[in-house]
């Protein structure tokens, strides 16, 4: 029983199903989520501004327009409590209308494996990947063991690229000596004579030494994750073509040429992820535990309940075989394991429930409601015959209304998604936590799940074997996400090389086929979901075929997660709580001299990735900057 | 025999994406460039990738068989000259603020390729070739699709002769004025 707010349970057999005398069981007063955080109304913010902000200094807006050091553009709109240091009021606002979705109507669906894939300047190859996945539900086709296998490498190495670059370029720089010393002069001086834990294997004896290598341009440690990039994105091309936009994804498979050679230039590059995975999960322990010990409020940047979702990745190619309804089956299969956590615990696994679940609101977001005035649902069940909210993205349908902003009605072009109404978060940590909790991973000699942790023997590079541990958190906020993703390094470096090894066996065995030959249907109508997981998480590419065209496609992203307005029953989005619970820590009584770090801490520990356009409201008028990729975070 | 010239490197490229017009003039140049039977010390190649990912192309070259000049064509909407116009100019070389540099260092690793992040992140790293030079050309249209305009297809063959007049012809690259990139103007920005 997986399901607290909507009114879904389960018979004798694990088959779901609405419970029996709930009137209209998706309204929005049938399944109303409880607990949690919920956003003060505009009215007494502004009564709160109005009592206490009259001279300008004690509440009043802080506004990130834009957010800076983040993949594409993010406004966060917040009102602060300077004397009590907290935030009253938090906005996330993702201000472009992406229009994938509206694209891919009437085309071939093969088309979405490419146009999607520019939905993202980093992580193309997840969205190419989800449509593949997506196909191949529609129209019943599997990839070969081997397809399979290279399919899980190139993922892999996209994470390899998609890791260092968060945690050194866009992140690190929030935990560094340029940063720390001038915002919180204390801190620093305490960093200057604390020394690192794990100096024998990041090599950094105090933790300022470590800060000041985290430094943006000039800190080694930024420098060297501009090298690994190189690494990854190297390795990642000798079997996709090409950065980040690949062309050999296809439905059934991979169209790469696989032999020795390639396995083996891309093992010369893989294998430099050992010791470096090793490294930065230390340095990313070591960083945690002395802003902890400093200040324990530093547990509370960035905080929110341990909700998350995740649709798992990695598959088995003894267990793929596309189907919907075997999909609890292979998920389960994965080499990170599906799940819905709710309050910290693992309520599911079953990718099939984690589809049941999913609602998407428009209420704070520029778009319309497709519900209502005789609008006839789609589909009333899943393909095996559960039932589907009519938010559900299987019956959406984009209908974009913009408009102005307003805090009450609406302000963002992100959607609502919610699973079982509950406001979930989206990332690599949460593919980590399922993975940890479930033991559920496939036999291998690196990567075990303990029920509690995930422990990782990480082979000897120049350094030793080492073995990593990464444990559930008791708290979760901005700290845990980075050293989650930190951890996460190892993770993919260890299913990379299991899946490496898997494919050397069948290359030895002769057996080259990457890919299925598959045929398009031209009659009736067909669906499939692709359920994969991008860098930040969470991925899914909802497909309806008609006649052999797509007649709907609807992308959820883990931007699309995290940077959700505010839902219908007051519910901050995960950006938003974990904004509202973030205390101002730094050292200045003076708002004029506040910097927002904590805020910007707790925003950029999600990783977030929006579209690539802003737009900056000024007094000389609206500057709009252009730019044509990577619009992870919206919905449209 | 008096000892063969040895002429210094010059690398030529377009700066922009595929499929948007006229601000994909770089590239259209580019692609009829391949088909010039340029001389050995001329290399024309892609330029339109992550400019992270240039820095290290550019940086593989051994140390003395580095570019010494690179010309980069790209679309560049100023709005104060009519569609089609051509300005070529030598780059001053100064760069912006650090933390102007760090944005353009998220663009580029997120996926953003415009003319200015190439060239300033190039440079910081210290990959730029010493002489850089741009070749703007005023767009006119900018959406999806292969098409140029007609004002931007009528200078087409102008614009790859003065490219290659630009790689290959030292007075002219001597003749070119000294230009800063003017951040306001850069591609992509507009003022509505």
């Amino acid at each position: 029983m997986c399901f607290k707010n909507l009114p879904i349970e389960f018979d004798a057999q694990g088959k779901p199903f609405l419970r029996e005398g709930v009137r209209n069981p998706y309204g929005a007063d049938a399944a109303q989520p409880t607990g949690g955080a919920r956003q003060m109304t505009a009215e007494r913010v502004a009564e709160l501004v109005r009592r206490n902000g009259h001279d300008g200094s004690v509440v009043k807006s802080l506004d990130f327009d834009p957010v800076t050091r983040v993949a594409g553009a993010l406004a966060f709109h917040t009102v602060a409590d300077f004397k009590n240091r907290r935030i009253v009021e938090a906005r996330s606002v993702a201000t472009l209308f992406r229009g994938y979705e509206v694209i891919m109507v009437g085309r071939d669906p093969r088309d979405a494996i490419y146009i999607t894939s520019r939905a993202c300047g980093v992580c193309g190859g997840v969205h190419s990947t989800c449509s593949a996945l997506a196909i191949e539900m529609a129209i019943g086709c599997a990839p070969p063991p081997l397809g399979v296998l290279i399919r899980n490498l190139a993922l892999a190495l996209e994470f390899l690229y998609d890791h260092p670059l968060h945690l050194h370029l866009l992140a690190g720089p929030d935990y560094s000596a340029a940063i720390v010393e001038p915002t919180n002069p204390s801190l620093f001086a305490r960093a200057k004579t604390t020394e690192a834990r794990h100096t024998a294997i990041h090599g950094f004896r105090t933790i300022a030494d470590l800060m000041t290598d985290l430094n943006p341009l000039t800190g080694k440690l930024y420098l060297e994750a501009l090298h690994m990039t190189r690494v990854a994105r190297e390795a990642y091309v000798l079997i996709c073509g090409k950065y980040p936009h690949p062309q050999t994804i296809v439905p059934g498979g991979m169209s790469s040429t696989i032999n020795l050679t390639v396995m083996n230039e891309m093992f010369v590059r893989l294998s430099q992820f050992f010791d470096y995975s090793k490294k930065i999960a230390l340095i990313w322990d070591d960083i945690t535990e002395f802003f902890y010990e400093a200040n324990p409020e530093y547990k509370k940047v960035g905080a929110r309940r341990a909700n998350m979702v995740d649709t798992g990745i990695f598959d088995d190619p003894g267990a793929y075989d596309a189907t919907y309804h075997n999909a609890d089956e292979w998920g389960n299969r994965r080499w990170a394991t599906p799940g819905a956590i709710v309050e910290g615990k693992l309520v599911t696994t079953d990718l099939r429930a984690i589809n049941i679940g999913l609602e998407e609101f428009v209420d704070h977001s520029y778009y319309a409601e497709w519900t209502g005035d005789g609008q006839q649902q789609h589909f009333a069940t899943d393909p095996s015959g559960s039932p589907l909210s009519p938010y559900h993205p299987w019956n959406k349908v984009t209908r974009p209304r913009p408009q102005g902003q307003n805090w009450k009605e609406k302000y963002t072009w992100d959607t609502t998604p919610r699973w079982d109404r509950n406001g979930m978060e989206a990332g690599c940590y949460a593919r980590l936590w399922s993975s940890a909790v479930a033991q559920k991973l496939p036999d291998n000699p690196y990567i075990e799940s303990t029920g509690h942790s995930l422990k990782m023997r990480v082979p000897a590079g120049a350094l030793p074997e080492t073995e990593l541990e990464w444990h559930v958190p008791t708290e979760w906020n901005a700290f845990e996400r980075n050293r989650g993703r930190a951890f996460c390094m190892a993770f993919t470096t260890l299913i990379a090389f299991n899946n490496w090894l898997a494919a050397m066996e069948i290359l030895k065995d002769g057996d080259t086929r990457t890919s299925t030959k598959f045929k398009m249907p031209t009659r009736g109508e067909q669906r499939g979901v692709g359920f994969w997981g991008a860098g930040r998480g969470y991925l899914t590419h909802h497909l309806t075929l008609d006649r052999g065209a797509v007649s709907n496609y609807q992308i959820v992203t883990p931007s699309t997660w995290n940077a959700s307005p505010t839902d219908r029953w007051g519910q901050p989005g995960p950006y938003e709580e974990a904004v509202l619970n973030t205390p101002l820590l730094e050292e200045t009584d003076d708002p004029a001299k506040f910097r927002g770090l904590d805020v910007l801490r707790a925003i950029r520990s999600f990783d977030p990735c929006m579209p690539c356009t802003t737009h900056i409201q000024s007094e000389g008028g609206l500057i709009t900057r252009e730019v044509n990729t990577c619009a992870c975070g919206l919905d449209e | 025999m008096s000892e063969p010239v040895v002429r210094a490197r010059v690398i030529v490229g377009g700066v922009g994406y595929p499929d948007l017009c006229d601000y994909s003039i770089g590239i259209e140049v580019q692609e009829r460039l391949a088909e010039w039977q340029a001389p050995p010390y001329v290399t024309v190649e892609d330029l339109s990738y992550n400019p992270i990912a240039l820095v290290q192309r550019l940086e593989d070259e051994t140390l003395d068989a580095r570019y010494r000049r690179i010309v980069v064509i790209s679309a560049v909407r100023r709005g104060d000259r009519p569609p089609g116009t051509i300005a070529s100019y030598r780059w001053d070389g100064v760069l912006p603020a650090e933390e102007v540099i760090q944005d353009a260092v998220t663009d580029a690793v997120t996926g953003i390729i415009a003319l200015e992040n190439t060239l300033v992140i190039t440079h910081y790293f210290r990959a730029l070739p010493p002489e850089a030079v741009v070749v703007e050309v005023e767009p006119a249209a900018h959406e999806f699709g292969a098409a140029l305009s007609d004002p931007v297809r009528s200078v087409f063959d102008t614009v790859c002769e003065l490219v290659k007049t630009l790689a290959t012809d030292d007075e002219a690259f001597a003749r070119l004025p000294v230009q800063a990139l003017t951040f306001a103007n850069a591609p992509g920005m507009r003022i509505l």
